[in-house]
């Protein structure tokens, strides 16, 4: 282990691979700050480019760009309400409201010690339990990742601003958009109405896009001022990084989290976001406070997602099953280089391997000291007046919305969840459980009905298993235990 | 607004709200009996589930509003304050710029926006608002295409104009 550690770092620190780094994670701060453009899309975009590298700088480089857009999708969830990066949506709940009271640098700093600690330690899991950990992912069945998606919607709801059921009904919304298009079993059209655009489902990106940027736009709009609403920033950026430290429940539970669900392919960054906020939420002594501006609001989402990137590479790597977007990018460069994913890799290439590995960690060090640098300039951006900020907002937000397919309809289509998005809020129903529907759709259907077909039919295969009738159990003690422990007197704090 | 009529606009907008998720339910189930069994299936149990809860939601608001709960109206609502001109900008602002931006292409909707939406809000420097306008779609104009690899749409009408007038490039 100690010979690859050292082949690892000596592989890792050359001059060329460090400065495909530098690159790679410049570029990702800069596309993770630009709503609806985030690391997978830069990633795609200059997969050409790598076919001239050698292995080590392509991987190197495309990693880079995914820490470098986590950190970055951070500054506009922060800063701007609007999250850069759909995994880094659910720090807006927390971060925005800090930056209102003047406090973005805090909240940066916050988001910048958990997304470091978190990163090093998704990264020691990677290098450390990439074997055991994808045997073990092997033995869930489809039955048990139907069951944990609907779990991840349900603690999403019952811990979302909000009421429950309303939480529960934007929830039913999302998987039933992501219903739309082909059907993923027989290949039928669903509702689709003849529309060509609609038979590939509606995309993610435009969804998000409207959701939060075009809801959060109009809010500004009606506000006016600045972001800041004192006008002016307080608190500095160190005393958000060592914060983060002083909850080290919250950030060892939410890189837990994170780190856990990276490992179950098809669950991603976003959803582990999500879920690591909303157990943070419940955890917490304060629950009052979160959607206040509560630092464990910041440190759970960062510390979930670059917890969830590494380990995402864990059965990418070691099976060649993709955990997500970017381990599907990773792989496809992998598979470009001539080589092929799974366990022959780490003894044929145990160079590029652990390279890779120490890479990453170098990686997530190296963005965090760019972070911590360009972040004064990015808090300046809360106290520019909302009047020249706002238009500047929508050409960035809907140009992203455009640029993921260069489809004007999906312009439309942010527009319009935008304008739904701004009256659901207004009323109280969770825009999260939404996108996690949203999110989980595909794979709760997918699931669904490879647990039956293996059954052949039988329903009771998803409570007959043992875990997944846990999972079940576990989502109907969450929606049932609000109104158990109001009937009990133990009313306390309602999670709102 | 009064608080009265305010409250009324309120549960006019809540009760909206609620039958858009019920059509949209019922259209979920209805438009899923034509499919083949595998495929309506699961729509329908989603179906099914959206309009049960929907209906709850329906039923917990009609008991809120019997109650007479008139801290519905939150006294701190941006809405409530906006005077109408600012209210409208708000929310036809994404809605004309899209129009544009399919009509005239990037670059016409995105100068339009950069000059109009802080002029409808009361911006007054008039002088800094075209400069910045200028200056924001120049630096997207030119990380688009070469950047991002991202070709920026003239619009339907500059299509047109430029198949009309013979400009396009080979």
């Amino acid at each position: 282990m100690f010979d690859h550690l050292v082949l690892g770092l000596t592989a890792a620190l050359q001059v060329k691979q460090f400065l495909f780094m530098v690159a790679g994670t410049v570029i990702g701060l800069w596309v993770g700050v630009l709503p609806g453009l985030g690391g997978p899309v830069a990633m795609a975009i200059l997969i050409p480019f790598t076919f001239s590298m050698d292995p080590l700088s392509a991987l190197l480089m495309l990693a880079s760009i995914s820490v470098g857009a986590a950190f970055g999708g951070s500054v506009t969830s922060i800063l701007l309400n609007i999250p850069g990066e759909a995994s880094s949506a659910a720090t807006a709940y927390d971060g925005y409201p800090m930056a209102q009271q003047g406090r973005a640098k805090v909240a940066m700093g916050l988001s910048a010690g958990a997304s470091l600690a978190a990163a090093i330690v998704g990264v020691l899991i990677l290098m450390f339990a990439s074997g055991p950990v994808a045997k073990a992912a092997l033995a869930f069945s489809p039955a048990e990742y139907f069951a944990l998606a609907i779990l991840g919607l349900t603690v999403v709801s019952v811990a979302a601003l909000g009421s429950t059921i309303k939480g529960l009904a934007m929830g039913a919304l999302g998987i039933a958009i992501s219903l739309i298009g082909i059907d993923s079993i027989l290949g039928a059209e669903r509702y689709t109405f003849g529309f060509v655009y609609l038979l590939d489902g509606i995309s993610f990106v435009p969804v998000m896009v409207g959701l939060f940027a075009i809801t959060e736009l109009i809010s500004m709009i009606l506000e006016g001022g600045t972001i800041a609403k004192a006008g002016k920033l307080e608190g500095s950026l160190w005393d958000g990084f060592w914060d983060t430290f002083r909850y080290p429940f919250t950030l060892i539970q939410s890189t837990a989290v994170g780190a856990f669900l990276g490992m179950i392919p098809g669950i991603g960054a976003t959803a582990a976001n999500f879920l690591a906020y909303s157990v943070a939420q419940r955890s917490s002594k304060h629950p009052g406070q979160f959607g206040k501006g509560a630092p464990e609001g910041i440190i759970a989402p960062e510390a979930s997602n670059n917890s969830c990137i590494p380990t995402s590479l864990i059965p990418a790597l070691t099976l060649g099953i993709p955990g997500g977007a970017t381990s599907a990018i990773l792989l496809v460069a992998v598979t470009l280089q001539g080589l092929r994913p799974g366990p022959m890799l780490f003894t044929s290439n145990p160079e590029l391997i652990w390279g890779f590995f120490m890479g990453l960690l170098i990686g997530a060090v190296m963005a965090t000291i760019l972070y911590l640098i360009m972040i004064p300039w990015f808090a300046l951006i809360t106290i520019v007046r909302i009047e020249l900020m706002a238009p500047m907002l929508l050409i960035v937000t809907l140009f992203g919305a455009y640029a993921n397919e260069r489809n004007m309809m999906d312009v439309f289509v942010a527009i319009f969840f935008g304008l739904l998005g701004y009256f659901l809020r207004r009323h109280g129903y969770p825009l999260i459980s939404l996108v996690i529907g949203l999110i989980l759709g595909k794979l709760a259907e997918g699931s669904f009905h490879q647990a039956l077909m293996i059954s052949d039919h039988d329903y009771s295969v998803f409570f007959l298993r043992p875990l997944s009738a846990s999972i079940f159990a576990l989502c109907l003690v969450l929606v049932l235990w609000p109104g158990v422990k109001k009937r009990l007197g133990h009313g306390g704090a309602e999670v709102t | 607004m009064s608080i009265d009529a305010r409250v009324r606009a309120y549960w006019r907008e809540e009760f909206s709200l609620i039958a858009l998720l019920l059509l949209f339910f019922i259209a979920i189930v209805a438009f899923g009996y034509s499919l083949p069994f595998d495929a309506r299936l699961f729509p329908l149990i989603i179906g099914g589930a959206g309009i049960v809860l929907t209906l709850t939601v329906a039923l917990a608001q009609v008991r809120r509003r019997r109650a007479g709960a008139a801290a519905v109206v939150d006294e701190d609502d941006p809405a409530a304050k906006a005077d109408w001109p600012r209210y409208a900008t708000a929310l036809l602002s994404a809605p004309a710029f899209g129009l544009l931006f399919w009509l005239f292409g990037f670059i016409v909707a995105s100068l339009a926006a950069m000059v109009l939406i802080p002029l409808l809000m009361g911006y007054a420097n008039r002088r800094r608002l075209v400069v910045t306008a200028v200056i924001t779609v120049a630096v997207l104009a030119v990380i688009a295409p070469y950047l991002l690899n991202v070709e920026l749409p003239q619009g339907v009408v500059g299509d047109w104009l430029i198949d009309k007038l013979a400009l396009r490039a080979g």
